[in-house]
This record gives structure tokens, sequence and C-alpha cells, in this order.
């Protein structure tokens, strides 16, 4: 009796592994693992239906810290409209925004500031790293900036550029709108809103 | 006033309370020791021909890499709104604890100044109300603008050489 | 003292504590002030700056010369052709060199059209700020002009880095002139537009009459400077007492005004932007020929034609661009009138090709502490009015 069950919590052992390593496999390759094919498609479409929402009512939180914000502010205003986009109003309360635009230079003392603002946010949450000293430190390699302020927060799409002009941010905003939908209805989603 | 009469006034009523004078490129320029300091800018502040009564800046300089005595030095530079003119003060400061008295008390518009001397080169401002960091981090360590204090001590992360290039490529992990 | 020093957390007392920024829609960058309110007056105001600290000071010990222009673009970034040209007279002082008279005027044409873009942008946030949208969305449609003037002839929209050592960095073109001549005709009719919705609008005059006023003494003894000055009724404008790039020539007048208030400050600026359309006009209209930059090219490159056929131009072009300029030993200070106040840079050299202290002096950074002491005593919503209406800008305040 002992031996035969020893066998069948041996192959039952094999069977998970191999399910795990399926698993795995499949979602290397960013397919759905759900089991069912029903629940595959309904929580796909309803997932794609969610980041369709979300994409197009981006509210960016206003984090204008230099010369950066500048350009922020002229891609709000009415030459490029971004409003047309879904990013109508720019709350002032990280509470009430779900995208920091995070636009300008993070000094040494500004960064704890800027975690605290990003963690006042309520997920799920985006950030474009906008300009050169916000992605990498730009100009200023020295004692007081921050080299990247995804040293700080995790970032979603950068925006290159000494102030990068409010198209190029435009663009920016428009790539996170893709990057959205590539991700909707799959676990990078759901993961966002842990 | 020009800057020669200036200059010549400031030696006749102050003559041992300055150390020396200069015209450099038409400016009035006086060296004063930081003790003559409060006699000097209470003179230059209240006297009726010069009236300096706006203070434009003060800064720090570190001459560590010139080795040249003392160390350390505030610039004060002085307008008088009604007269139009200018005049500019060197203050040598030692190495060792330095030290200049404020002049917050004839101009407030010195008081971020010379807190920001204290805070960038650790030259300490008697009397001044608030010696405490300004700009840097309340717990920062170091006095930034001085000339032994390091720029970064990060190594940039991208080269155009060659060599040091090479490096960072043998190290990068595979990509799918 | 520190806001723990100073007793400022504890519970029994009058006054409570309201901390302001550095994250707020209304600071105008990324400043912190403390206020100690009693009700909703405030009694004190702690400020807090440092929080955009770049350490420009110390790196330009680090870079060359003309690798300083870029830097000072971003410090005062409202206003970059005014910091580059603060910078450059100060080296072209310690190094004696002469420019030519065409490089003068389109040094005072980019500063002039900074200027009016500055204030465009002061116009538009201090409105915002007290809750004028519309203002907002009409000075940018102004100022998109001007920075593409910017951008055609410097190829940037904002840091320019157009006024170089010697002269400026290209020639001004045709098209890039009649750009200018169409926008100094466009206009005169927007800022009565601006006025005709603010100057006599009862709910501005409400807001802004009587509110953080400072007298003459006051204002020159806590070191204001510029239209802020200028509204407490001390006639100091650099361009008219000591005069740089040629704005001996030409006729304008400088506002002043006498209460000092906020609604004084807005009156200069306002005025200010006339003034400066006209210096622009008269510029325009006597625009010198001649070379854009020094001629002699021990300080500026020659121009790319005379690389083919000149072997000193390539010498010249090879030492400039490899070493940079040596200048010579000494210490100095040239003040100009910026959009904010006096702006200057007091350069150290120590003879070599890279400066050995470089320090500004920023208009918004003398002007913080004068502005605490405006906000006592006024109401939370007056704070707002104040920093708009003082006009700071962080990037030079902790550059």
């Amino acid at each position: 009796m002992g031996l035969i069950d020893q066998a069948v919590d041996a192959l039952e052992n094999e069977v998970n592994n191999l399910k795990l390593n399926v698993q795995d496999t499949v979602e290397a390759m960013d397919y759905e693992y759900t089991g069912s094919l029903y629940d595959t498609v309904l929580t796909t479409k309803l997932g794609k239906v969610v980041g369709w929402a979300q994409k197009n009512a981006l509210w960016p939180a206003t984090f204008g810290l230099a010369c950066c914000a500048i350009e922020m502010m002229a891609m709000a205003n009415s030459r490029w409209d971004a409003a047309r986009f879904g990013a109508e109003v720019f709350r002032a309360s990280p509470r009430q925004a779900d995208l920091m635009i995070v636009s300008g230079r993070v000094s040494q003392k500004m960064a704890p500031i800027l975690k605290q603002i990003y963690d006042q946010m309520p997920e799920p949450k985006w950030v474009i790293s906008m300009g050169a000293c916000a992605s990498c430190g730009g100009i200023f390699n020295n004692y007081s900036i921050v080299q990247g302020v995804d040293r700080v927060v995790p970032v979603d799409v950068y925006v290159p550029g000494c102030p990068p002009g409010p198209e190029a941010l435009l663009y920016g905003v428009i790539k996170l709108q893709e990057k959205i939908m590539m991700e909707a209805g799959t676990d990078k989603a759901r993961k966002r809103v842990a | 006033m020009t800057s020669e009469e200036i200059v010549e006034k400031v030696k006749e009523d102050l003559a041992d309370l300055i150390q020396n004078t200069d015209l450099p490129q038409g400016d009035a320029v006086i060296f004063v020791a930081p003790d003559s300091l409060e006699s000097v800018a209470k003179f230059l502040k209240n006297d009726a021909d010069l009236k300096f009564d706006y203070l434009s800046d003060v800064r720090g300089v570190d001459y560590l890499l010139e080795e040249r005595e003392p160390r350390f030095e505030a610039v004060y530079q002085l307008y008088s709104i009604d007269n139009q003119h200018s005049i500019r003060l060197r203050v040598g400061i030692e190495e060792d604890n330095p030290s200049v008295p404020t002049v917050s008390n004839l101009w407030k518009g010195a008081l971020y100044p010379e807190q920001e001397l204290f805070d960038m080169f650790g030259i300490n401002v008697e009397g001044h109300p608030t010696m405490e960091r300004l700009i840097m981090p309340k717990d920062w360590e170091g006095f930034p603008l001085r000339k032994d204090y390091p720029l970064t001590t990060e190594t940039v992360a991208f080269s155009h050489n060659r060599d040091f290039k090479s490096e960072l490529v043998k190290s990068k992990p595979p990509t799918r | 003292m520190s806001v723990t020093e100073q007793g400022l957390l504890e519970r029994d007392k009058d006054t409570m504590t309201l901390n302001m920024g550095p994250q707020h829609p209304s600071t105008h960058g990324v400043f912190r002030v403390i206020l100690e309110m009693d009700g909703e007056v405030v009694k004190t105001a702690e400020p807090e700056i440092g929080y955009l600290h770049t350490g420009i000071e110390k790196t330009s010990e680090n870079k060359r010369y003309v690798h300083v222009i870029p830097m000072t673009d971003r410090l005062d970034y409202l206003n970059p052709p005014g910091n580059n040209l603060a910078f450059c007279l100060s080296t072209e002082k310690l190094l004696g060199v002469e420019i030519p008279d065409r490089a003068n005027a389109l040094r005072v044409i980019m500063c002039e059209l900074a200027r009016i873009a500055s204030h465009l942008v002061w116009l538009g946030t201090h409105a915002l700020d007290i809750g004028a949208m519309t203002v907002f969305l009409y000075c940018w449609r102004e100022r998109e002009m001007i920075l593409d003037l910017n951008e055609e002839i410097s190829g940037v929209r904002m840091m320019t880095s157009y006024i170089r050592v010697g002269g400026v960095a290209k020639d001004a073109t045709r098209s890039w002139l009649d750009g200018i001549l169409d926008f100094i005709q466009y206009f005169p009719a927007k800022v009565d537009e601006y006025e005709r919705l603010l100057t006599n609008n009862p709910i501005w005059l409400d807001r802004t009459e009587g509110i953080g006023a400072f007298t003459r003494e006051e204002a020159i003894n806590w070191s204001l400077s510029g239209p802020a000055l200028r509204a407490s009724g001390v006639n100091w404008d650099i361009r008219k007492s000591q005069p740089y790039s040629g704005y001996e020539n030409y006729n304008f007048e400088v506002p002043v005004q006498n209460n000092g208030d906020i609604f004084d400050r807005y009156r200069v600026r306002i005025e200010e932007m006339r003034q400066s359309r006209s210096i622009i006009q008269q510029v325009l209209a006597d625009l010198p020929g001649g070379p854009y930059k020094d001629p002699d090219n021990k300080v500026s490159l020659p121009a790319r034609e005379t690389l083919h056929t000149s072997m000193e131009a390539l010498i010249h072009h090879f030492k400039l661009v490899s070493e940079g300029i040596s200048v010579p030993k000494g210490e100095t200070y040239v003040p100009i009138e910026g959009a904010r106040g006096e702006v200057g840079f007091y350069i150290v050299s120590d003879g070599t090709n890279v400066p050995s202290r470089v320090k500004l002096r920023a208009p918004s950074f003398m002007a913080i502490p004068g502005m605490c002491k405006m906000m006592e005593g006024c109401y939370i919503a007056d704070v707002v009015g104040i920093i708009g209406s003082i006009d700071i800008v962080m990037g030079e305040v902790d550059r």
C-alpha cells in the first residue's frame, strides 16, 4: 500500500512539474494561461475594454519641476492640445491622478518627495519620465542630481529632449496609450492593480 | 562718482581699515579684513556722498587651487540707488574656523546669501539668525563648493571611449 | 531654526502649521513654504528652498567657457538669452573683447523677445493661480510665436544658447527678421486684450490691490530688483543706470509705480512688455550691418566658408574647439536687467580655459526673504498671489 501511495505521489509531482513548466513556457511567450477557453476570451475582452477606458482618460498629476514643466504646460495649451488625447485636467492632488509626468531634474532633496507623491497615487498608475534629466540625469552628472528618475520610481515611457518639445511629449503620451492597450487584459495589467 | 573717486574717498576716510584697493576693468574694489568689515560696511552705507543702500550679492570663493592665503573670500557687491555707482568689497577669510561678521543688520537682503556661504563653503557668519543648511538637504555632510569636495562619485555609464565601451559590452547578459 | 526646534509640531498652541509645497501647482516650481496660520491669516511664512539644486556652479568649474553657456540656459529657464548674455558679458569684460554693433543689436533683439516671452509665462501662470484661466491660454498663443522665432534662428525652442562669447552664434536671416516684424505688429493688440480682461476687472482688483505691499525703503533694503523694485517707486533699471550691449541708443521708458502691491507689479510688467516691443521695433528699423561675432578669431569660431581657404581660420577653429578660450586672470561682475530683475555672473578666472568660480546673482533668490516678509498678515489665498507677483523661478534660486 505504502509503495503505491509513494508511486502515486511521485507521478502527481511529475505531472504538476510538467504543468508548471508548460505554464512558465506559455507565460514567457506572453500568452494568457487561465486553463479554459471561455475564461480566456471573456477576461481578455473585458480587460481590453478596461484598458481602452484607462488610456483615453489619463489624468496627469502636476509634477513640474524645472524647464520641462514649461513645455508640459505648452502641451496642455491650445496649440498642442493634450485634452483631445484624454489628458483633460492636470490634477493637483496625486490622489486623483493616474499619470505622473516627471518633468525636470530631480535633486537629492526632491527624490524622497517624488517617491512620496508616487506612493500617494492610487493604482493603476503610470510614469512618464520627461526630458533628459529625468531619464538619465541629463547634462548634470554631479553630487546633487539623481541620475535618472527610474532609480526612485518605475518608469513606463522615457521622452528624450532638453526640453522635449510638446509634440515629443505628446508622442510619449500616445506611446503610453499604446502600451496600455498592449498590456490590457493580460497579467501585466493585472499586476498593476496588485 | 566715478570708480577712481570712490576708491580715493574710501582710502582717505577709512585709511587703516582697508588693506588694499584695486580698479580692475573700471570697477571699484576694496580689500577688507573680516574684523573691519562691520565698520567699513556701516561707513559705506551711511556716508552722505557714497550712500550704498542696496546690497546686490554676497559670494564666496575658494582659492585652494591657486594656493593663496587666505583661502576663502567673501565678496560683497553694493550699489547706491540715488548716486548710481557701485563698489565691490573683498574680504579674505582664513582656512581654520572660517568666519565673517554679518551685514544683515544693515542690509536685510544679505540674509540668504550669507546663509548660502555657510551651506556651500562652511564659512560661519557671526550674528546671522539662521546658520543652517539652505540649499542642500538638512542632513548633508560636507560643503559642496569647496575645491576639495568631489563633483561626483559616480562614473559615466556611457562613453565614446572605445576601451571603456568594450568592458560594458562584455558584461551585458545575453538577450532573447 | 528647523521646524521641530521652533515648536511648530507642538499640539497646544494657537496657530496652525500649514505646509505648502514643494509639489503644488501654484508655487511656480519646487518651492516650499511653511505657514503659521491664525485661522486664515498668515502669521509667519518660513521658506524652504533647495529642491531643485543642480550643482551648476560646481559643474561649471569643470567645463570650458563655451560648455558653461548651455548650462546657464537652464538656470532661469524662462529667460535663457538673458543668462547667456550675462555670462558672455562677464567673460568678455575679462577678455577685453569689443563686440561688433550687429552682434549687440541681435543680442538686444533676443533678450527683449525673451523678456516678452517670460512676462507672458508670468502673466499666464499668475492669472491662472488667481483664477483667470483664459489668460493662460491666450498668453501661450503669443509665446508660441516667439518660440517659433527662437527655433528658426537657433534650432531650439527654449534653451537657445544663441548668445556666445564674442557675439552671437548665427547671423540673422531675412525670414527671421520678417517673422519678428510680423510679431511686433500683431502683439500690441494682444497686450490690450490682456488688459481688457484684467486691469479694470473688479475680481482682479479685489485680489491684487493693496496686498503684499512693500515701501520704497523696504524694497531697497530687502534687495528686491526688477519689476518688484520698480513697483515700489524705485526708478532702477540696469539698462538705464549701467547700460550694456547698446541700450543707450534706444528710446524707452522705465515703468515705475508707487504702491508696491501685486497690482502695481502687474502694471509694471504689462508696460514692460509694451516697451520691449518698442525697443525691438527700434532695433529692426536700424539694424547695423557687419560681422555678427568678433572678426578676430581668437574668441569666436571663424565662418565655415573660410575654413576651406584660410589656414589661420582652420588653426583657430581647431584651437577653439579643442581647447577653448583662455581667459586672463581676474574677477569681474557685469549685471544685466533680466526679466525678473538684476542678473549677473561673478566670474573668477585663474588664467586657464576653465573658470575657477561662476556665481549667479539670481533675482528670485534675493527676493525670497522679502517675499516671505510680505506674506505676514495676508490670507492664505494671497500667498499664492504674492508668489506669482514676485515671479520666482526655482531654477535660478537653487542653481
